[in-house]
């Protein structure tokens, strides 16, 4: 009765939904609040109905009903609990589920907020967004691609698909479950789409409030200051989902990558991209005044792209890896997509000359001036990607021919903007909110750019990198993780011999003071680690393919593998492991041992391949088992690759989410004041 | 900001405008340059099989089905041989015909199909077997053996089936 409960729970959810959606325009309409409140109540139920969905759902994986038949394609007899939990979001319908669960639980923030009087405005048309939003999700849910369904026997002797009990059927229970894919039973397959999902549906809630600002004719930045914690956890959320995605990938998709510029991996990037520029650009906003109609245009643009990523990932259009199922859910996204975008965009273009500013930025070597710039970067590189995925859609319309274009491609164009990005953040602690004392940079800069040399002379002698480019990004990263550095610890200096404090205090009290300052720059330490590893595989990879018999050995990267034997063993379910030893040594010292395996589903005609992997801060030793001799067992073909500078990414991520962490700390010294003012309740109110 | 005369915010908005600007351009340089020396043209077995010499060189993205019998893959040399037959381009003619486990299907078995030889230097991987999709990146060499430096499998596999079989038979 689980899945009946989960349906109905479900169905009374998208009731409420659309009861809501019509409440609001009542009350829009008529200008009265009651209605307004009503469909506010009526936000804070949907969210424990939609729980209660997904909980039964839950149960059922949990259980392995089989005869529910999304139990039936994601689960299987021999998974563990945990696996039968990340099942989930292991198929199509379920992660939609997820979605819609994920998204009632950030609308929440509607529903409970406590609204201040001069707020209220805003509230009605948030609203509206929210319930349109929600609808259209759980519309999916229940009609298109409903979770819920249950085999069934009908009296003619036919077999149906259908969530309640049709006359006079009676249930079939498959005796096992077809499994989760195995390329998804993966400790990053299980972080990664949850935390993708929290930074996609997290936009909800500044792109709702954006709305209410300007559909209700405001030209204040309030929204921006509502919307600031929810920007800041959905972009770090979008991050932690883009990298567990490449982790995920580097120890199971085998191909000694990370990255492969597939367009559903791009289509998760656009959104973090615009995003990117929405914090910055808010920030300007914040002490400018101005950029009031970029900050909206870029918010917009965001959660835009947030549907688009999500139409890309679950409608399967395009083929990627992501392609687990195809669907039909295509043409309904697509047209919701339009509807929101063309509408949202349509009210800014209404509103565009109500939002002008008087403040013009100045053309000099400033905090502002950078920040713009980097805005500039950054959606270059979003148009950029963007034509990357519709150029052969719009190479066949134009020449009849499909013209795509790849990896190459994307790295020959992004790579530089890419590293000119990381070395602006480097460059902005040197500069000032305005007027910057020229004569100080320079000193700075003699002093800096010189110590900096030292990353790519210790690349050169210790590493014995000869590559130009790569030495050169080096540099300017280096330059950047110092100047930072320089930034945090010349205000520690400051702080120590001002107030004489002990030196631990003395090293938490700049951070104390201002959380989003040292957050921030935590966080832009983090973002230059990452390219550092970036540019160490992208740049500094070697490969080798070597069939070697047992004993025999290949040299990479300064390092010898030599191949030990195989081991063959069958685990539960019929899967057949083979696991290969490849000692490593180095000029004749041994340094450890790799274990690549291939795994063998037969009963799905599945094989997975996980690399060997050793890794330490300066390179990953990482080995894939190709193909071995069954019979003889004592030959094996081995891909192995010498990765340097990769755990630099994982720990610049680590750095990132920290920061924003940091950021997000209560109690920041910055413009307390917004915080005071009296808080009245909304309702019996009447709306202006 | 202090400095509100027009003049001053024009000559401002002007840096503005012609920064930006050259930037935009050297990234509108940065993609042409790119395209020429990476664009893939995408075709068909067919129509590549029919342009006779015309691409040869060019870099080119090749989609067909695997025919099963024919691969071979030799530890030694680490190259791998096998044929493709020809499938529709277009997602939609496929979808017409039948489906894409249906259209590989048939493109295996109808020896008529127009068939290409790709060769890669590299492993099998998990994914080659008769009748998967494979989508081939590389070029045409002059004796009409696709030399392929990029291959992408996709099989239509049983996931994608509605019913289960228990529930079929």
């Amino acid at each position: 009765m689980m899945a009946t409960l989960g349906y109905l729970t479900l169905a009374l959810a998208f009731l409420l939904a659309v009861y809501g959606l019509l409440a609001v325009l009542l009350g829009l309409i008529q200008k009265t609040v009651p209605w307004i409140e009503s469909a506010r109540l009526a936000l804070l139920l949907i969210f424990p109905l939609v729980t209660i969905s997904i909980a039964s759902l839950v149960f059922l994986l949990v259980e392995l009903r089989f005869d529910v038949a999304y139990v039936y394609s994601v689960t299987s007899l021999e998974m563990p609990l945990y696996l039968r939990l990340t099942a989930l979001w292991g198929g199509q319908s379920g992660s939609l589920l997820f979605w819609s669960w994920l998204l009632a639980g950030f609308s929440l923030y509607f529903g409970v907020h406590k609204w201040r009087n001069d707020d209220a405005d805003l509230l009605p048309y948030a609203l509206l967004v929210v319930f349109f939003t929600l609808g259209f999700f759980l519309m999916l849910n229940l009609f298109m691609e409903p979770p819920f369904e249950r085999f069934w026997h009908l009296p003619d002797g036919s077999r149906v698909l259908s969530v309640l009990k049709p006359q006079g059927a009676w249930l079939l229970t498959p005796a096992d479950g077809q499994g989760l894919n195995p390329l998804l039973r993966h400790p990053g397959m299980i972080w990664h789409p949850p935390a993708l999902y929290l930074g996609f549906v997290g936009f909800i809630v500044p792109f709702a409030l954006a709305i209410g600002s300007l559909a209700s004719g405001r030209r204040d930045r309030r929204w921006l200051e509502l919307s600031r914690p929810w920007t800041l956890i959905a972009w770090v959320f979008l991050s932690l989902g883009l990298v567990l995605g490449m982790r995920w990938a580097y120890d199971i998709l085998g191909w000694g990558g990370y990255w492969g510029w597939d367009p559903v991996e791009i289509a998760a990037l656009l959104p973090w991209l615009s995003s990117t520029a929405l914090i910055h650009t808010a920030l300007l906003q914040e002490r400018r005044d101005g950029y009031a109609r970029w900050n909206l245009a870029l918010v917009l643009l965001t959660f835009a792209l947030v549907i688009f990523g999500t139409f890309i990932t679950r409608s399967g259009v395009l083929s990627s890896v992501h392609s687990f199922a195809g669907s039909d859910i295509g043409l309904p996204m697509l047209i919701y997509t339009a509807l929101l975008s063309l509408s949202a965009l349509g009210l800014l273009v209404y509103r565009w000359r109500d939002l002008r500013s008087s403040h013009e930025p100045e053309f000099t070597f400033s905090k502002e001036t950078l920040t713009l710039f980097a805005n500039l970067i950054l959606l270059s590189i979003l148009m950029v990607c963007f034509l990357g995925v519709i150029y052969p859609i719009l190479s066949e319309l134009i020449t009849d021919t499909q013209i795509t274009v790849g990896p190459a491609w994307y790295k020959r164009i992004t790579g530089p903007l890419f590293i000119l990005l990381v070395f602006l953040v480097g460059v902005c602690p040197l500069a000032a909110w305005s007027g910057t004392n020229l004569v100080r940079l320079k000193k700075r800069l003699l002093i800096v750019l010189p110590i900096s040399l030292l990353v790519p002379l210790v690349a050169w002698f210790s590493g014995g990198v000869r590559h130009g480019v790569v030495l050169a990004a080096l540099w300017l990263a280096g330059f950047s993780v110092l100047t930072l550095l320089a930034d945090y610890a010349g205000r520690v200096a400051t702080d120590w011999r001002r107030k004489e404090q002990h030196p631990a205090a003395a090293l938490w009290a700049p951070i104390r003071r201002n959380h989003r300052r040292y957050g921030g720059l935590l966080v832009h330490l983090g973002i230059v680690l990452m390219s550092i590893g970036i540019i160490g595989i992208e740049g500094l990879q070697q490969e080798t393919q070597a069939t070697l018999a047992i004993g025999e050995a290949v040299d990479l990267g300064g390092y010898t593998f030599r191949f030990e034997g195989l081991d063959h063993r069958e685990e539960q379910a019929g899967w057949l492991v083979t696991e290969a030893r490849l000692a490593i040594s180095s000029e004749g010292d041994p340094v450890g041992t790799l274990y690549p395996v291939r795994e063998i589903y037969p009963n799905m005609g599945m094989a997975v391949t996980l690399p060997g992997l050793q890794s330490n801060l300066a390179v990953d030793l990482y080995a894939i088992l190709v193909d071995w001799q069954p019979i003889s067992q004592d030959q094996a073909t081995f891909r192995i690759f010498y990765n340097p500078l990769v755990t630099w990414l994982w720990i610049g991520a680590g750095l990132l989410t920290a920061g924003v962490v940091v950021a997000l700390l209560p109690g920041s010294s910055r413009r307390k004041d917004v915080q005071t003012v009296q808080v009245e309740p909304l309702a019996g109110q009447k709306l202006r | 900001m202090s400095d509100s005369s027009p003049s001053a915010n024009n000559s401002n908005r002007l840096k503005f405008l012609i920064g930006g600007g050259l930037f935009l351009i050297a990234v509108i340089f940065m993609v042409i340059s790119a395209t020429r020396a990476t664009a893939e043209f995408f075709m068909t077995v067919g129509e590549l099989q029919s342009s006779g010499t015309e691409h040869t060189g060019q870099n080119l993205r090749v989609s067909g089905a695997v025919v099963g019998d024919s691969i071979a893959y030799d530890p030694e040399s680490g190259q791998l041989q096998f044929l493709i037959a020809h499938i529709p381009g277009d997602d939609d003619q496929i979808k017409q015909q039948g489906g894409l486990s249906y259209v590989l299907h048939r493109a295996v078995v109808d020896e008529q199909n127009p068939r290409l030889t790709i060769r890669y230097q590299g492993s099998p991987p998990d994914m080659l077997r008769d009748e998967a999709q494979a989508i081939l990146t590389g070029t045409l060499s002059t004796d009409g053996v696709f030399l392929a430096e990029e291959l992408l499998l996709k099989c239509p596999s049983k996931y994608e089936e509605a019913l289960p079989e228990q529930v079929e038979n």
